[in-house]
This record gives C-alpha cells, structure tokens and sequence, in this order.
C-alpha cells in the first residue's frame, strides 16, 4: 500500500455543510437565552423527540449533540474531568460522561440545580457560552439501557427535584415466525405502545407548560421534518454514482438539521441545497473524495473526535466511504410512514427502527441492502469503545457482509468523544489490510 | 446426611449448572429452559413442567467467543457468548430472557445466531418501574411470556399449577432467607462462598429437590451451636449477572472480614422479595417484579421510588456491619453509573467502604490482599472510635 507516501489528498466536502453550522450555532444560542427569554428547558438524549417540545414551545438540550459539540470544538476535557472526580470511570459511555459532567460543575459551582436561578451548567468563559439548568427531563432512549440511565442519573444528579417522563422504546427483536423490517405482529404492538407512551408524553408537557398541547403545531413541524428527511434520503441514494458526489462523512456533518435542529422550512431549504449540490457534482462527475478507487461503508457510531480527520485519511486511501450505518439508518428515514394529519404513529415507526433497535438478522438485512445499492467494496466497523449499543452487533454484521457479499472488513476502535480510546497506527495498518484484500478481490477479478 | 455432604451437593450444581441441568434433564426428561440475569421468573417455566436454569458465567477462558464479542464487555456477556459459541447450550430446549442491559442484548443476538434451532425468545421487561403503565406492561409481558411456552408444550398452562410453582419457589426463597436471617444474628457460621453456592445452585437445580436439601441443612445447622466469631462485619455489595470469583471471598474472609450480610444477584437480590400465593398469577408475579426493585433496588432498572445507596446504608445498620465492600464487575456500566451515588452518600455519612473490581480473567486476589488488609484495619479503627464515643 503506497497511499501513504503520496502527496496528502484532502476530502472533497460538500460546501453546503457550511450552512448547517449556521443553523447549529443559531440553535444553541436559542439554547443559551432560553431563560432570559422565558422558555422552559428539557433535557434529552437519544432518537429525535424534540418536534414534541418544539410544538410546545419548550426549548431542548440534546445530550449527545452537546457531547459531540464540545468533542468538536475540544471543550469536552473539563466537563469529563469533572464527572471523573465524581467517580464516574472511563468505560462509562462517553457522550452521557460528558454531559452528566457538565451537571456536575453546575452543582460545583453552588447554583440551585432545579428552578429558573440556576442558569448555567457549563463554565461560562469555557464555549464562551452557557447551557441551561432542566426544567424537566423526557427519556426515550431506544435499545440502550445505558441511554435510559444516563437520564435517570441526571434525574438523581439535579436531586430528583426536576421532573422526569419515561417513554420505554421496546427493542425490535422478534419471537414471532411473521417479523419483518416494519411489520409483524410484535412490530405493530411496539408502535401501539410506543405511540399510547408519546400521548402521555404530551400530556406531562401540558402539565410543564400549563397550556394545551398544539398539535397544528406539532402536525406542522412534522411537515417540515418530513420533508426534510425525504430529501436527504433522495440526496443520499443518489450517492451510488460513480464517484460518489459525497461521503458519509458529509451526512454525519449534516445530522443535526434531522436531529435536534427546530422544524421549520430551514431545515428543508438546508436539505434542498445538499440535494442540488449533489445533483450539480453528479452532472460535474466530481467526487466526495478526490479519486475514488474504494467504496466503503461505515459502520458504527461516528467519532467526533476525528471526524474531520477520518474524512481526510480515508481520501487520501483514495476510499470514498461512501454510505453508514448511523446515517443511512436513522434520522426520519422511514419519513414515509409519517401521516401529518396524525403524525405521532410516524414518529414512533422511526424511533423504533433507528440504527440500534433492530435486532441484528433484521439490522443486517438492511445493512446488505445499502452494500448492494451502493455498490461497497469493503467495510469498516468502527467499534466505540463506550457505545456498547453501536458496537453489539458488529462481529455478526461483519460475518455476514463477509460471507454474502464477500466484503473484506476492517474493525477499528475508536470512540464518540473520548479521544484516548482511538489508536491511529493500529487503524492505518487495519484499514490498509482491508485495502490490500479489496484490491487482491479485483485481481482476480470478483466484482463486488 | 451431614452438613459436609449436603454443601458438596449444593456447590456440585453451582460449580457445574450445565451438567446438572443435562443430567435432571436425563434422568426427568423434562425441557431446560435457559435464562439470562437478573429479573426473569423461573416460575412460569416451571409450571410448564421444564426446569428453569438461570444461565452463568463460567470459569473458561474465553477463547471462541473472542470472535463474536468485543474484549470490553462485563465477563458474564462475553462468557456466555462464548458458552454459545462453543456448543454448551446446545441441549438446552429454549432461551427465554427479558432484561435489557445491553451488554445482554448483544449477547442475546450472538447466541441466537449460534443457536439457530433453538427458541430463543425476548419478553422484553420495562425497566422503568414507577410509570402509571409500568405494573400493566410487566403483566402484558408475562402473558406473552406464558404464550410463548405455551406454545413451545403445545398444551396450555394450568393455573393451578402456576400457583403451586410459585409456592414452591416462596418456600425456596424463605428457606435461604432464613439462612441470611441466622448468619446476621450469628446463630449459624455460613461462610460467604457458602452462601453464594446455596443461592447459585437454587438458580440451576430443581426447586423442589433444593428445598429438600435446604430443609436438612437447616435441621442441620440448628442443632449445631455457632461458634462466635471475631472480626470486622463487612457487607458485600454489587456483582449483578454473575457470582463473585470464590478466591475473592476467601480473600476478604482470610483478612478477617466476616461477611455478615449482601445485596449480590447470586445472594439476597435473588431472594428477597416472594410472589402472592393467591389470585391471579400473572397479576401476582407483576406485582413482584415492580416490589422487588423496592425490596433491594438494582441500578439496571430506572425508579424515582427506590434509592440504593439509602438502602445500602440502611442495610449496613440492620446487620451491624462495620463496613462496606463493592464488588464491581469490570465494564458493568449500570454499576459504573450509580457507584458514584453510593460513594457519595457512604463518604457523607462517614460509613466507610472499598471498590474492588473484578474481571473474568482474574483468578490471583493477592493482588487485592493488601487493600483488604488495609480496609478492614482501617474499618476496625473506626469503629473501635465510635465504640469509645458512644
Ligand atoms: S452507549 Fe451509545 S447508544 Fe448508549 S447512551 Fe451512550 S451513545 Fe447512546
Ligand atoms: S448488568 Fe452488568 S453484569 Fe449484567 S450484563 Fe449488564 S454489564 Fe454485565
């Protein structure tokens, strides 16, 4: 493998990435006036509830994307120091370490932890910016059992004096012989179940808020959310040209406006300005990367740590990752069974078929899907240390992509946001073994 | 039968609970129903006339299962990944599981696909226990439960017999626990490896040939006097799927810590809490689910109703123990979560204690001798202090 002595390649990022920065930045401000403007906060992590506030006016704080923001701008040191010395150890996952250390300085710095006094949880001087004390806290945490504690020990953190609703996503596994990607008996239980919980839901909300519940609202937001999701799984399927016009590495930067970014025509405009980019390299023929000789798909949980990084060094394999697991799996990509007039059931199908809540003979069908339709030379199974729920699954995806699609497989490990987990050279020697077999594959002339 | 005997039968099952499922299988020709920690009745598999095994971690190196399951797992899910991928559960009729650690569920996934013949089914437990709907759903789930091996005998299940189950397991657990009653007032020297096999074993043997045992070490035992012991009373706590390596409670025992009482899953989590004998069973057995995270709160479930560190301290005072050791699975996230709960609330309140983790592959505790040592002289200090206070 001589990638390495060739002059550094750089990714061919889409440039209308920048624009999501925008909308992230405005939502955090958002964030950091909430109480100088009056707003009541939730606290939340996992599958993407937040159209639930929005609809009700209440302004949210996403656990992991807070993780990953201070991950990305290297401001998660201080905030994992601070759990560590609360005892907190190290192979606790990252993202919920992170987070529950920024409660922690809140309560080392003396504030009152519920009520509107307390108003910063992050050191102000740090981000330059401040974080608000819950409100209350909403858990729906899909498959983890560790995203469900995370909230609950934040609960316990703030003195179990802030409110706290359980939303309990049943795991999609399948006793029955009639299961199916969306469907069988177990399936549409779930659903029924997980929508009878998302009422509720609203219902703890109008008992924050004291107001009615704004279903318009919600139904409006929906729309916007809707078509959000719908054009970004177009932009994204239209990534199996050759070059692919972008990486995965472009759909993890844009998660947040399918994430935990405010529905509204944002959002929509943000995706229609990917798709057109998209369409513009396709006609242009210009890659996500510049030579595209490998497609790959990743699978696993990103890491924010590197991801600027990773991008770099997988074009400089002249390796196009081309599609994922964490992008291509989740985040309103079941956008069709969303019925706006009665948008709650639509949301529950996504929630319940996000990236870890399939079980793996399920989860592995759609993952050999996307290998077919992207046409994927080679996979790379980056197994976070300290997400268990992204890792479980991945000695069984990597045997069978092997043995159907005979796809070389290359597992690094790495991490979310703790970056001593990731170990560089042992990833190099990984991937360019990958890269050797891929090429060994073409020698003697076995498509992909 | 004489003590020496009776244990010996009782440490054959805990120290091989396969072979002793194989061999009651053999020899009753019933079905073996295979579950994972630490929530899941036995008792619904009972009535439908299979011996229910809770499944354990084991004293293999993990070898085979290295390539199924990452090296940063607790030992119980990589053992049992291991187990699987080696064939040992081959005999076993079905796996019947409900709890969702994570760590489990990638397990479960693994051993699915080893065991492609074999039903191994999830009747997932809500793990949030103070919901309007929470006591709703774990009936719901225990219906299905019932359904499911329903299905797997082809015949319904009696309702009589579900009853008589669930006396039969009450009169199991009241039996042990009268043995942790004896142990704490000290009428009886039962040792802490001696513990954890009487509980293991009731986890893999056939309820009724155990309560038989039990019965006739209790005659046993009450006819001999304890002797009384001196040492520092320590409490043992955590270690949730799997049982504590033997050697680390030899160790703590060998330092002069006298175990006087625990809140371990291979100890007083298992047995603390019995099911209502009458009414509905499925109504009975929902409502024990829900009151045992109330009875010995467990960090895998979510319950604004419990707190465990308050437990722990009040559980501390009923045994008059002098100090706490934790025993903590490595990568154990639910007790990497709430240790700091613990730590804070046994520092405020000045109840001393000491973390020792633990791994599957650690089989030397001299290792950890010293700070034993130096715990218990530490806890003797300190409660010779209080001593002259009061
Ligand atoms: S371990 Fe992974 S899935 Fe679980 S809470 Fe953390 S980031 Fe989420
Ligand atoms: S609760 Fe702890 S010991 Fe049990 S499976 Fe989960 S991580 Fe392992």
């Amino acid at each position: 493998m001589n990638a390495i002595a060739q002059p550094l390649k750089k990714a061919n990022r889409l440039k209308t990435s920048s624009l999501n920065n925008k909308m992230v930045n405005d939502y955090w401000t958002d964030v950091f006036n909430a109480k100088a403007e009056g707003k009541l906060v939730c606290w939340y992590e996992g599958v993407a509830i937040n159209p639930l506030m929005q609809a009700a006016d209440i302004r949210w704080v996403h656990g992991e994307a807070w993780s990953a923001l201070l991950a990305a701008r290297n401001n998660e040191q201080e905030a994992q120091t601070a759990a560590e010395h609360r005892g907190y150890m190290k192979e606790l996952c990252s993202y919920a370490r992170t987070h529950i250390g920024c409660g922690v300085l809140a309560q080392n710095r003396g504030v009152e932890a519920s009520g509107s006094s307390f108003s910063d949880a992050l050191g102000a001087g740090k981000l330059g910016e401040r974080i608000p004390a819950p409100d209350m806290f909403i858990s729906a945490y899909p498959y983890c059992s560790t995203g469900q504690q995370w909230d609950e020990m934040l609960f316990r953190l703030f003195g179990k004096k802030v409110p706290i609703f359980n939303i309990s996503v049943p795991w999609v596994w399948g006793n029955k012989p009639d299961a199916i990607y969306l469907g069988g008996t177990e399936f549409n239980e779930a659903k029924q179940y997980m929508v009878k919980q998302l009422r509720a839901c609203t219902k703890f909300i109008e008992e924050q808020t004291g107001k009615k519940y704004n279903w318009d609202s919600l139904g409006e937001i929906m729309s916007y959310t809707k078509t959000a999701g719908r054009l970004r799984m177009e932009a994204m399927e239209l990534c199996n040209a050759k070059p692919a016009p972008a990486s995965f590495f472009d759909w993890t930067t844009s998660l947040a406006p399918v994430n935990f970014i405010p529905g509204g025509p944002g959002i929509v405009e943000y995706f229609e300005k990917t798709k057109a980019e998209i369409v513009q390299r396709i006609a242009d023929n210009e890659g996500g990367i510049p030579q595209e000789k490998y497609r790959l798909f990743w699978d696993g949980i990103m890491n924010w740590n590197k991801i600027g990084w990773l991008a770099n060094k997988f074009a400089n394999y002249d390796a196009n990752m081309v599609a994922g697991r964490y992008t291509h799996m989740g985040f309103w990509h079941e956008h069709e069974s969303i019925d706006l007039n009665d948008p709650l059931e639509g949301m529950a199908v996504n929630y319940l078929v996000c990236p870890i809540n399939l079980s793996a003979p399920l989860m592995i069908e759609q993952i050999i899907k996307l290998c077919k339709h992207y046409e994927i030379d080679g996979m790379v199974l980056h197994a976070a240390r300290t997400c268990r729920a992204f890792s479980n699954p991945q000695y069984l995806i990597a045997d069978a992509v092997q043995k159907r699609l005979g796809l070389p497989v290359a597992m690094i490990e790495g991490d979310m946001v703790d970056e001593s987990f990731y170990k560089d050279e042992l990833v190099n020697s990984r991937i360019e073994a990958m890269l050797e077999s891929i090429e060994a594959r073409k020698r003697v002339g076995i498509a992909a | 039968m004489s003590i020496d005997a009776i244990y010996s039968a009782f440490e054959r099952a805990a120290e091989q609970p396969l072979e002793s499922a194989k061999a009651w299988k053999q020899t009753h020709g019933t079905r073996v129903v295979g579950s994972f920690p630490m929530h899941f009745p036995g008792e619904l598999a009972h009535a439908a006339g299979c011996l229910p095994v809770i499944l354990q971690e084991n004293h293999e190196p993990i070898t085979v299962g290295h390539g199924m399951i990452y090296p940063f797992y607790c030992g119980f899910t990589r053992s049992v990944v291991d187990q699987a991928c080696k064939g040992d559960y081959d005999f076993l009729d079905a796996i019947m599981f409900g709890d969702h650690c994570v760590q489990v569920l990638g397990a479960a996934d693994v051993v699915r696909a080893k065991l492609p013949n074999t039903r191994v089914h999830f009747y997932q437990l809500i793990s949030s226990m103070s919901d309007p709907w929470s006591l709703g759903r774990a009936r719901e789930t225990f219906l299905n439960l019932k359904e499911g091996l329903e299905e797997m005998i082809g015949h319904p299940i009696d309702e009589e017999a579900t009853h008589a189950s669930i006396r039969l397991f009450n009169k199991n657990r009241q039996l042990l626990r009268k043995l942790y009653d004896l142990r704490r007032a000290g009428d009886a020297r039962i040792t802490a490896k001696q513990m954890q096999i009487l509980v293991k074993s009731s986890m893999v043997m056939d309820k009724a040939a155990h309560n038989d045992l039990l019965g006739r070490l209790l005659a046993e035992i009450e006819k001999t006097k304890a002797i009384s012991q001196r040492g520092m009373r320590v409490y043992l706590s955590g270690h949730f799927c799997q049982s504590p390596k033997i050697g680390v409670l030899d160790m703590i025992e060998e330092c002069g810590g006298i175990v006087v009482d625990d809140d371990l899953y291979h100890g007083q989590r298992y047995i603390s809490t019995d099911v209502d004998e009458t009414g509905d069973p499925l109504d009975a057995l929902a409502k024990w689910y829900l009151e045992r995270n109330l009875k010995v709160p467990c960090p895998t479930r979510v319950d604004q109703n419990a707190d465990w560190e308050n437990y722990l301290l009040d559980a501390m005072e009923r045994s008059r123990a002098d100090g706490m050791i934790v025993l903590m699975a490595k990568f154990c996230e639910p007790h990497m979560y709430y240790y700091p709960e613990i730590k804070e609330a046994f520092e405020k309140r000045g109840v001393p204690h000491l973390l020792i983790e633990t791994e599957h592959e650690l089989n030397s505790f001299e290792g950890l001798r010293t700070r034993v040592e130096t715990f218990l002289e530490v806890v003797k200090r300190q409660s010779a202090a209080r001593r002259i206070a009061a």
